[in-house]
């Protein structure tokens, strides 16, 4: 087949991908919103927490409006950028729906990609949507009208959904092997609490812990953007660093992928679902 | 009365069952023991990161914050072991038609779907928990006393009543709206706000704990309770809070279930 | 006529661990794990033309599935080679995905929430079927399977057999060279059985498919199939013209009892073999052209609450055929699917 026909066919696919996708998550859109609620409860929570000990002042710089901002942006980029594909990897193994997947001419993966798009794509745009509404009435979760770097903004939430999505399928097809793939999830999941900055801005958490989580994903994966949002990324440096860190993570977990997937793919060949 | 008994009956015997199954799946119980270890540790973390630019939490110290810490998990484990097997599964049977079995059964349904299967690993969550509030509570350089002890009894027995009543009214509403599935995932979202006592909480939300979703009474009294601080005129309210709870959803149970067999399933 | 699938000394052995019952077998298990090599497929050759439908038989587990994986490429072979539509399956990748087909009977392919008719756009989009292709074989499916309106009702709300029929389109909508169908019928009532396979002999007809099917349903193979292959445990023990099986072993059916009062085991065995007697229910076997006569001896005779007669079942045949016993045909099944082994009437 010509270069330029498989482009096409890629894009084809991709287009009715997309869209049975949507019309599935249309479906399910009552059971999307309640996961959607469960989504924004943790930033909630943590903003009132921080709210309440803000009470007599700034903490580390945070004002209680700066909290505000910080974990509207917190749950937007949360919901753009969230993973949870190793569970379905999980359970097309285990119950054989894998199977059909290998048989078609279109890699795995690709169903994955589109899923997730369609599925973060509108609840995204929820949030978003709650947050002008909300910047309406209260002034204090405002962010400063500085399109450029909205856009910056968008194309480190991009680079992140990218870097977490390769993380969870890439950890997820460890399902190949063991039953307990989706614990491994769970761990980070339970390690980017703090090093993603879920739970406080980086900035509040102790010296040592944010000079180890430098050298890992988790802050280039929500913490950057959100920080890019709220306005805590300011030097030319620290967007240098940033987009570099996401370059660089999002080039170690697309190999992990090719390399699980490739043993996996020979381990599943050898023994089986 | 004699409808309870016979439920009873069956589900003595589904729990033997159930415990026979369980005992050849012992490499869970190391995996969901090490999974609670490793959120209360996270748990406990961020308790520590608070406290790292506080001194108090809604009027709670430290070691006060990690014995309720230590309720919340005892609770989460009550609801492990018991509700999200049992009436958890409610919508799942619902969709499949499965739920028919049960109600041509002579047993009380709702007794019988609460409470039909048990998770006993989970049983180390509420061990766990305990532990971990009976640690906190020695570091607090308090002495328990017997009203403590007895408060405690009896306002946790509370909290299980409300949170057994959140489940029940969560899943009565998977009657109505059969195509959700992941109603439990609303309790999940809502319980998590139980970790801090209610009293860390902005205005609005404590309103919102107290008298509409009430999780306040869950582990904030609980924990009132054991650290010493819990009046008796509230303890008294808990258990008026937790028979109401009760009563309200098995009402709401029963026009659901009504909604349902008139309906034809 | 060229070989469309070629297999040669296929074999497919796993290694299955072993482990004393307990906690201190569990522990040895960890340190020193012992392995026992397991041939699910042993050395099996045999070549199917272009255009030919041949039935893959044998008990539960025999190892119809572990091949039929092999083929698809799903599996690669321990030893031995495959070559399916000019392709080493394992290796033939896309070009070759696009030109075979997998259809699994107690699998689901089909977009569940969704109407059918958006399973076939996807998978138009998926095999890369030019659209004009597309409508005349989506136009051709929807009438040989008489799918009418069911292809814009979500899935979910069909019925087993009209789902299979769905999916059966869906899977031959890119127009493969191969169909490889596992237990295409399984479950289904015996109408929706009757249209799958017309409309697979139809299918074959039109367009010179090689179909490998493996079915419980002596039905199946004989409506579809005039070679058959016969499995167990891993080996080929058969390869050749269906009527050659029947005239080797079926000549004989099967009479299900259900007694209204107690009879003696041998009382029943006047009539036939007693296959199975567990009062209120028996089973017997006779000879093929006097069963129509034992039955209304039966009737007549004795106390009958109900009375059906028979095609031995597959793994029956299969049993009579190589002079098994019936624990050895099932001992090393995959899945024990008792409730499915009644061939239809």
């Amino acid at each position: 087949m010509a270069a330029r026909s498989r482009v096409a066919t890629l894009r084809d696919q991709y287009a009715e991908l997309l869209r049975s996708a949507f019309l599935v998550d249309l479906q399910y859109r009552a059971s999307i919103a309640i996961w959607l609620v469960w989504g924004i409860t943790e930033p909630i929570i943590s903003f009132a927490i921080w709210w309440s000990i803000a009470a007599g002042g700034a903490v580390d710089g945070y004002t209680r409006d700066g909290f505000a901002r910080y974990f509207f942006g917190v749950a937007l980029v949360n919901q753009a950028t969230l993973s949870w594909d190793a569970w379905n990897i999980d359970r097309w193994i285990r119950e054989g729906e894998m199977n059909h997947r290998l048989t078609r001419p279109i890699a795995p993966i690709h169903e994955a990609i589109a899923d997730n798009i369609a599925y973060k794509g509108p609840t995204a745009a929820i949030i978003l949507a709650v947050w002008v509404v909300a910047s309406i009435f209260w002034p204090a979760v405002r962010i400063p009208f500085e399109p450029g770097r909205w856009a910056l903004g968008i194309v480190a939430i991009g680079l992140a959904a990218a870097i977490r999505f390769f993380n969870g399928y890439a950890t997820g097809l460890l399902a190949f092997w063991t039953t307990r793939a989706t614990a491994l999830v769970e761990l980070q999941f339970g390690i980017s609490l703090f090093l993603s900055g879920r739970i406080a801005p980086l900035s509040l958490l102790p010296p040592r812990v944010v000079h180890v989580a430098q050298y890992l994903w988790f802050p280039y994966v929500l913490s950057f953007p959100v920080e890019i949002l709220t306005g805590a990324v300011t030097t030319w440096q620290q967007y240098a660093r940033g987009y570099a860190g996401q370059l660089v993570w999002l080039a170690i977990w697309l190999l992990l992928y090719l390399l699980v997937w490739t043993r996996g793919r020979r381990h599943y060949g050898a023994v089986g679902g | 009365m004699k409808r309870i008994r016979r439920t009873m009956v069956v589900l003595l015997a589904f729990w033997k069952l159930n415990w026979l199954e369980e005992l050849q799946y012992r490499g869970n119980f190391v995996a969901s023991l090490l999974s609670t270890v490793f959120w209360l540790a996270m748990a406990m973390l961020t308790v520590a990161l608070y406290f790292g630019h506080t001194t108090q939490l809604g009027g709670w110290g430290y070691w006060d914050v990690v014995v309720l810490l230590g309720v919340f998990n005892a609770l989460t484990g009550v609801v492990e072991t018991v509700l999200r097997p049992g009436i958890g599964h409610l919508p799942t049977d619902v969709r499949s038609g499965a739920l028919d079995l049960v109600l041509v059964r002579p047993v009380d349904a709702q007794f019988y779907v609460s409470f039909r299967r048990l998770d006993v690993w989970r049983l180390a969550d509420v061990v766990l928990g305990l532990g971990l509030s009976a640690y906190a509570l020695a570091q607090t350089g308090r002495s328990v006393g017997v009203w403590q002890i007895v408060s405690f009894i009896v306002t946790f027995a509370v909290a299980i009543a409300v949170v057994y009543s959140i489940w029940v009214t969560l899943m009565s509403f998977a009657f109505w709206f059969v195509a959700v599935e992941n109603m439990a995932t609303l309790f999940d979202a809502v319980i998590d706000a139980a970790r801090y006592p209610v009293s860390a909480y902005p205005g609005a939300l404590r309103f919102v704990f107290v008298y509409l979703i009430p999780i306040a009474w869950t582990t904030t009294i609980p924990a009132s309770a054991l650290t010493g601080r819990l009046d008796p005129s509230l303890a008294m309210w808990a258990v008026v809070v937790g028979v109401a709870a009760l009563g309200a959803s098995r009402l709401l149970w029963r026009v659901a279930l009504k909604r349902y067999t008139s309906a034809g399933g | 006529m060229p070989n469309a699938i070629v297999a040669t000394n296929l074999t497919k052995t796993y290694d299955v661990k072993v482990r004393d019952p307990g906690i201190k077998g569990a522990l040895a298990a960890l340190v020193r794990p012992r392995y026992r090599q397991v041939r699910a497929v042993d050395s099996v050759s045999f070549a199917i033309e272009r255009g030919d439908a041949v039935a893959f038989l044998g008990p539960n587990g025999a190892g119809k599935t572990t091949t039929l994986k092999m083929l698809t490429g799903l599996l690669f072979p321990s030893a031995g080679r495959a070559e399916v539509a000019e392709h080493d399956p394992w290796t033939g990748g896309n070009p070759f995905r696009r030109r075979i087909a997998f259809v699994l009977g107690n699998k689901q392919q089909l977009l569940w929430d969704l109407p059918a008719e958006e399973s076939f756009r996807l998978n138009r989009a998926i095999y890369g079927v030019s659209l004009a292709d597309y409508t005349t074989r989506r136009a051709e499916l929807v009438e040989l399977l008489v799918l009418g309106e069911l292809i814009d009702k979500p899935v979910r709300q069909l019925s087993l057999g009209e789902r299979m029929k769905c999916e059966l389109a869906a899977a031959l909508l890119h127009q493969p060279e191969v169909l490889f169908l596992d237990e295409p019928t399984l479950g289904l009532d015996l109408d929706a059985q009757q249209t799958i396979r017309t409309f697979l002999g139809e299918y074959r007809r039109r367009h010179g498919a090689t179909i490998l099917l493996t079915s419980h349903y002596m039905a199946d193979v004989t409506a579809l199939a005039s070679r058959v292959l016969i499995i167990n445990r891993g080996r080929l023990l058969h390869d050749g013209e269906l009527s050659e099986l029947v005239t080797r072993i079926a000549p004989i059916k099967r009479i299900e009892l259900v007694l209204s009062e107690p009879v003696p085991r041998a009382r029943l065995e006047e009539y036939g073999t007693v296959a199975h007697y567990a009062p209120p229910r028996a089973t017997l076997e006779v000879p093929r052209e006097t069963a129509t006569a034992a039955s209304t001896r039966l009737l007549t005779d004795l106390a009958v609450a109900d009375l059906s007669i028979q095609d031995p079942p597959i793994e029956e045949v299969i049993r009579i055929a190589f002079g098994e016993t019936e624990q050895d045909a099932g001992a090393e099944a995959e899945a024990p699917r008792a409730d499915v082994r009644r061939a239809p009437p």
